[in-house]
């Protein structure tokens, strides 16, 4: 493409009274040599027929020296095949700058100062504009839009109706003789509607009939999948009969350091007879995603003797009592215990969610029901009736054979012919003890990706989802922010592998997995990235004449996006990318980029911020910023007008794992004298988009410090900073502590070398 | 505690005006405004999940059920509209039949069911004995004039003892007899089994003197002053209505003590002490502001009850109302036939007389199982609390 360019700075919203728009244009038009336009309110409809007219002229790259890129998105968008670069003048230069403190003068070249910051900024932009090059979107050769739905219970026949309802085939693979899975052992189901009292039917066996003569659902039960190769929209699928081993299952990950010592012959090849995760199968059925709906298994209460689970007659799980309601009468007297800890801990089973609370109440209905003068006793440290259930709470709780306590379930033991439970620190003030024919321990639900791979894909990066351990084996899926999505693309978890849920729950839990299933292979098939850059036509291009085989790009990239061959030389597949740019932060080599991001253009953008030499008022100090969280929240602080340094120049990243420390090396070594990055929270309870990046951000920026002491730099000239979107008023503290420190080390020793 | 929850009990507590008693979940409101609870001793959010739990024989006899007043405050500020103060009220109105003897006419005296057999009874009785009395006929209206009511049961010549006030007192002292005598032993069943559950030590008794003095009188004090009706707030009307009710009903107490000592004693000696008292008479004054302050009084309490029906939605009980038609019953036709004996109308007047003495018995032959039993059991449950807080309830 050849670009024509224009920029254009707006004097809207204080921009003009706070600056020389003359001089600022100047800069473009001199130093920049690309022509240059002001205009008092750009997003008008004034400033817009301005660049319409010059686009109608020729011009198609713009740079527009305004607002942050986060706003006003669609009176700057001037379609696709335009190149439109944002400056941040107003949040990030304007609204930033620093108030004197109280009673002081404003510094004698504060204007300057502003002046400056603008200048750098229009610099940027307009290198960024130069170098930016228009998205050739990816295309798969051959897509299929089939999906498969890995296991056949409520979730699972739930996903599969609504994607074939929506158009799509579906194919479900179930393990068991037949579909339904655990929901055909329930009596009744909570209640759906108004006024969310009574319980009803099972929906499960009308959902059985309706997918079974849906002829776009392809059902195969006593099947499992061995492996899934491929990406998404060409993902290849390899079944077995339940429960068998095949040479075509998938091989467990094998480190590069055991991978060594398998070849030393001091480690046998936990994958002999395994057909290596990179060969294709030719019979595999091509699918273009997944939904994953394994389920949950009941877990084991066997281990709280006091309980006494597995050795007392009459004391069951919630599952098996259900199934006892299921076939026939319950008996009259049950206790339902919530909490196993007794004394010592008040918390309930694990993996219980709020379901075994809904599950107790319902199920001390049956007792009611099934005897004339049947008595429940729900015995819990918490009830959770989340939502509408509140309703069905208190219903249950009218109930003049339910008893409700809280309290410390102490000892079940056999007495006579029933049994005794004894329960301590009541809300009746007292101990009591409960005679009861039967007890109902509110066993949990662990996921079935606690105890085995589930998925099993043919990735470099190993057949299971990763650090599942992060979420108690949870097939991941970040409920708040991108629920449905795991740490594959095109494998979307829903029901119990998700979460611990109800089956109304399962159902529309379902219905959005499957809905993603679908964004997925339509993403796919326009070839933009399917999340969390919904729609983005770029994708990372390897120059693989350069790469040394290093596989840091294909151990550090965080959804297993990368494969790789025999040498070692990266495989990418671009439909399982999701554009965070971690392979290129993490290339030694610097080969990885993207057409309008990539370690040229922001090297660039540093070395277009300008360096003054010898002046101490004017340090430079580099800020790379998350796009996701960081740079709104700064741009919120500057809404707040809650005064940001002048010294520091802010860069969007797309993520902090995309943060190539040759750009830090290029900054300290062009004279600036910091550098910080703000990236989401990492560890436990992380906060990236990119679920890895600013982790991996960390450990590299650990790294170079140890670099610049070699070079006789302090390594306190480069931090990283953990900021949520809501830390905008921490912002400023962030931001001028850093630069304090740097103002007290001095300028960079390296200036004007 | 080995627990056996007794559904008959929840069942009857839910058609007795504690039908909302499942829907608390005990986050303690109703302790925290209560008004009358102590430091320490809450309720009653204990008592509602007892009464959640069927616990019959921890209600009918825990102190705190018998202090409640129904003030309201506890119901108005129920986040879940469980309405304690009517669930304890349903809980008395239990406790009054549990403890009522004989069983079978506590039972009658528990629902409206019973009430035709409840007016039955008296009516039946005293038109036994009005016949037995062969008195039955009406007077003309000049012995109506100068004998009033007196010979409602004919008189006898004997001097010494007027055949009116036979036939009265052989009506109406079995019948209190019979209420006082079901009334003591409910509560000093309730009185063992309180000190029972509060572990109290029996080697320390209070002679009788020690407990007049100590419990039973301040007690009254309390009770007349009306101190704790007075820290209500939701419902601080009915001290309006039940402050002249009950001093009515001393004075009318005092009226009867005066015309039992004139006529069954001093009579005896002075027969012209018979007959009715002219109106300057300070007994008569003192009766007929009493029947009026009764009829305003319940007047009062009648009006304040259809409110809370209305407003706090409280479930309309027999057992409420009983008491409210049975005051409202002796006041009206007792001062009915007094105004009729003015105005001079003898068949009339005899009439609402019959239905005063009907009403009469009603109040005292019913005492211990209708709510009117609270002047028994609230009285003892003050005196316990006493007790209880005192050097003796501390001795263990």
């Amino acid at each position: 493409m050849d670009k024509k360019y224009c920029a254009y700075i707006c004097a809207g919203c204080g921009i003009g009274d706070a600056l020389d728009m003359e001089a600022l244009a100047g800069i473009v038009t001199g130093e920049m040599s690309m022509e240059c336009k002001t205009h008092a309110c750009l997003c008008g409809a004034d400033g817009r027929a301005l660049i319409e007219k010059d686009i109608a002229g020729g011009v198609n790259t713009v740079v527009v020296g305004a607002c942050s890129p986060r706003v006003m998105g669609r009176e700057f968008d001037f379609g696709k095949d335009r190149i439109t670069v944002r400056a941040n003048l107003r949040e990030q230069v304007v609204w930033a700058q620093e108030k004197p403190e109280e009673g002081k003068e404003p510094h004698s070249e504060a204007a300057a100062f502003l002046q400056e910051a603008a200048s750098d900024y229009m610099r940027m932009a307009c290198t960024r504009a130069k170098k930016t090059l228009p998205p050739e979107p990816y295309k798969l050769e051959e897509i299929n839009k089939t999906i498969l739905v890995m296991g056949g219970g409520l979730a699972g026949l739930t996903a599969a109706k609504e994607a074939a309802d929506a158009g799509y085939n579906v194919i479900v693979a179930e393990k068991e003789n037949a579909i339904g899975g655990k929901a055909l052992g329930w009596r009744k189901s909570f209640p759906t509607k108004a006024p969310w009292t009574d319980l009803e039917e099972n929906p499960v066996k009308s959902l059985i009939a309706s997918v079974e003569a849906n002829p776009k659902i392809a059902i195969k039960t006593a099947t499992e999948v061995a492996r899934i190769s491929g990406a998404p929209g060409n993902f290849g699928i390899t079944f077995k009969a339940a429960g068998t081993r095949t040479e075509w299952d998938a091989p467990s990950k094998v480190t590069v350091d055991q991978q060594d010592m398998i070849e030393k012959g001091t480690m046998e090849d936990p994958n002999k007879g395994l057909k290596k995760y990179t060969e294709q199968n030719a019979d595999a059925i091509k699918v273009g995603s997944v939904v994953l709906a394994t389920g949950w298994k009941p877990a084991d209460v066997s281990q709280y003797e006091h309980l006494g689970y597995g050795k007392i007659k009459n004391v069951v799980t919630n599952a098996e009592f259900e199934r006892l309601a299921k076939d026939g009468k319950v008996p009259a007297n049950v206790a339902f215990v919530q909490s196993p800890g007794g004394k010592d801990h008040d918390k309930d089973f694990p993996y219980c969610n709020s379901v075994t609370s809904m599950v107790a109440l319902k199920q001390a209905q049956y007792v009611c029901q099934d005897n004339t003068d049947g008595k429940a006793y729900i015995l819990y440290q918490h009830m959770r009736t989340p939502g509408h259930m509140e309703l069905f709470y208190k219903s249950a709780q009218n109930n003049d054979g339910i008893f409700l306590t809280k309290g410390n379930v102490m000892k079940v033991e056999e007495s006579g012919n029933g049994l005794t439970v004894a329960v301590e620190n009541t809300l009746l003030g007292e101990d009591l003890s409960l005679n009861v024919d039967m007890v109902v321990l509110a066993a949990g639900m662990e996921p079935t990706t606690l105890s085995e791979n589930s998925i099993n894909l043919a990735y470099r990066q190993g057949p299971a989802f990763a650090e599942l351990e992060l979420f108690d084996g949870y097939a991941d899926s970040h409920f708040i922010c991108f629920p449905y999505e795991t740490r594959r693309t095109g494998v979307y978890a829903c029901g119990g592998v998700r979460k611990a849920e109800t089956m109304e729950e399962a159902v529309d839990d379902a219905t959005g997995a499957a809905l993603k299933a679908i964004q997925c292979i339509e993403s796919v098939d326009r070839g933009v990235a399917v999340h969390p850059r919904s729609g983005d036509a770029t994708y990372p291009e390897f120059f693989f004449q350069r790469c040394t085989q290093c596989k840091r790009c294909t151990e550090e990239c965080p959804f297993g996006a990368l494969d790789d061959d025999e040498k070692g030389t990266p495989l990418p597949n671009p439909t399982r990318c999701r554009r965070c740019g971690t392979c290129m932060g993490a290339c030694p080599e610097r080969i990885i980029g993207f057409k309008d991001y990539n370690i040229d253009l922001i090297g660039s953008m540093i070395k277009a911020i300008e360096v003054p030499e010898d002046d101490e008022d004017r340090l430079r100090i580099l800020a790379l910023v998350c796009e996701n969280d960081a740079y709104p929240a700064i741009d919120m602080a500057g809404m707040k007008r809650l005064g940001l340094n002048h010294m520091v120049r802010f860069i969007p990243v797309r993520c902090l794992g995309s943060v190539n420390m040759a750009w830090i090396r290029d900054a300290l070594s062009a004279g600036m004298d910091g550098a910080i990055l703000l990236g989401c929270a990492y560890g436990d309870d992380y906060q990236c988009h990119f679920v890895k990046g600013s982790e991996i951000a960390n450990k590299r920026m650990e790294n170079i410090g140890d670099t610049l002491s070699t070079l006789g730099l302090e390594s306190e000239r480069c931090a990283t900073n953990q900021v949520a979107i809501t830390d905008y008023d921490k912002i400023p503290q962030i931001i001028n502590e850093f630069v304090e420190q740097i103002v007290e080390m001095g300028p960079n020793p390296f200036k004007g070398f | 505690m080995n627990v056996q929850p007794d559904l008959g009990f929840i069942k009857s507590l839910k058609e007795s005006g504690g039908d909302t008693l499942k829907k608390c979940f005990q986050c303690a409101t109703c302790s925290v405004m209560c008004p009358l609870a102590k430091e320490g001793k809450p309720f009653p959010r204990k008592e509602m999940i007892w009464a959640q739990w069927g616990l019959k024989e921890k209600l009918v006899t825990d102190p705190d059920v018998f202090l409640c007043h129904q003030c309201g405050d506890c119901t108005a500020n129920c986040p879940r509209g469980a309405k304690p103060g009517d669930v304890l009220g349903a809980i008395r109105a239990f406790a009054y039949t549990f403890y009522g003897w004989p069983a079978p006419l506590a039972k009658l005296a528990s629902s409206a069911k019973g009430l035709p057999v409840l007016i039955g009874i008296p009516v039946l009785v005293i038109f036994i004995m009005w016949a037995l009395s062969g008195a039955m006929h009406f007077p003309t209206k000049e012995e109506f004039a100068s004998h009033g009511y007196q010979q409602f049961f004919g008189t006898w010549d004997f001097y010494w003892y007027a055949k009116n006030i036979f036939f009265i007192v052989l009506i109406m002292v079995p019948a209190l007899g019979i209420g006082l005598f079901s009334g003591f032993k409910g509560i000093s069943t309730m009185w063992k089994t309180m000190c029972d559950n509060a572990g109290l030590n029996k080697e320390y008794r209070p002679s009788i003197v020690q407990f007049v003095q100590n419990f039973l009188w301040p007690s009254l004090v309390e009770i007349v002053k009306h101190s704790r009706f007075r820290e209500c707030k939701t419902n601080i009307d009915r001290v309006r209505g039940h402050l002249p009710l009950m001093l009515a009903f001393i004075g009318l107490f005092i009226v009867t003590c005066w015309s039992l000592l004139k006529n069954d004693v001093l009579g005896l000696i002075w027969p012209s002490l018979h007959g009715p008292l002219p109106m300057t008479d300070p007994f008569k004054l003192l009766a007929n502001v009493s029947a009026i302050a009764l009829l305003f009084g319940i007047g009062v309490l009648w009006a304040n009850r259809k409110k809370a029906e209305s407003e706090l939605n409280t479930q309309p009980t027999f057992y409420d109302w009983f008491l409210i038609w049975e005051i409202t019953a002796v006041g009206v036709t007792g001062l009915a036939a007094e105004l009729l004996r003015w105005a001079g109308m003898p068949i009339l007047g005899y009439i609402v007389y019959f239905l005063h003495l009907v009403s009469v018995m009603m109040l005292f032959l019913y005492l211990p199982y209708t709510k009117f039993a609270h002047l028994l059991y609230r009285t003892t449950a003050y005196a316990f609390e006493k007790y209880r807080q005192s050097e003796y309830g501390k001795v263990n």
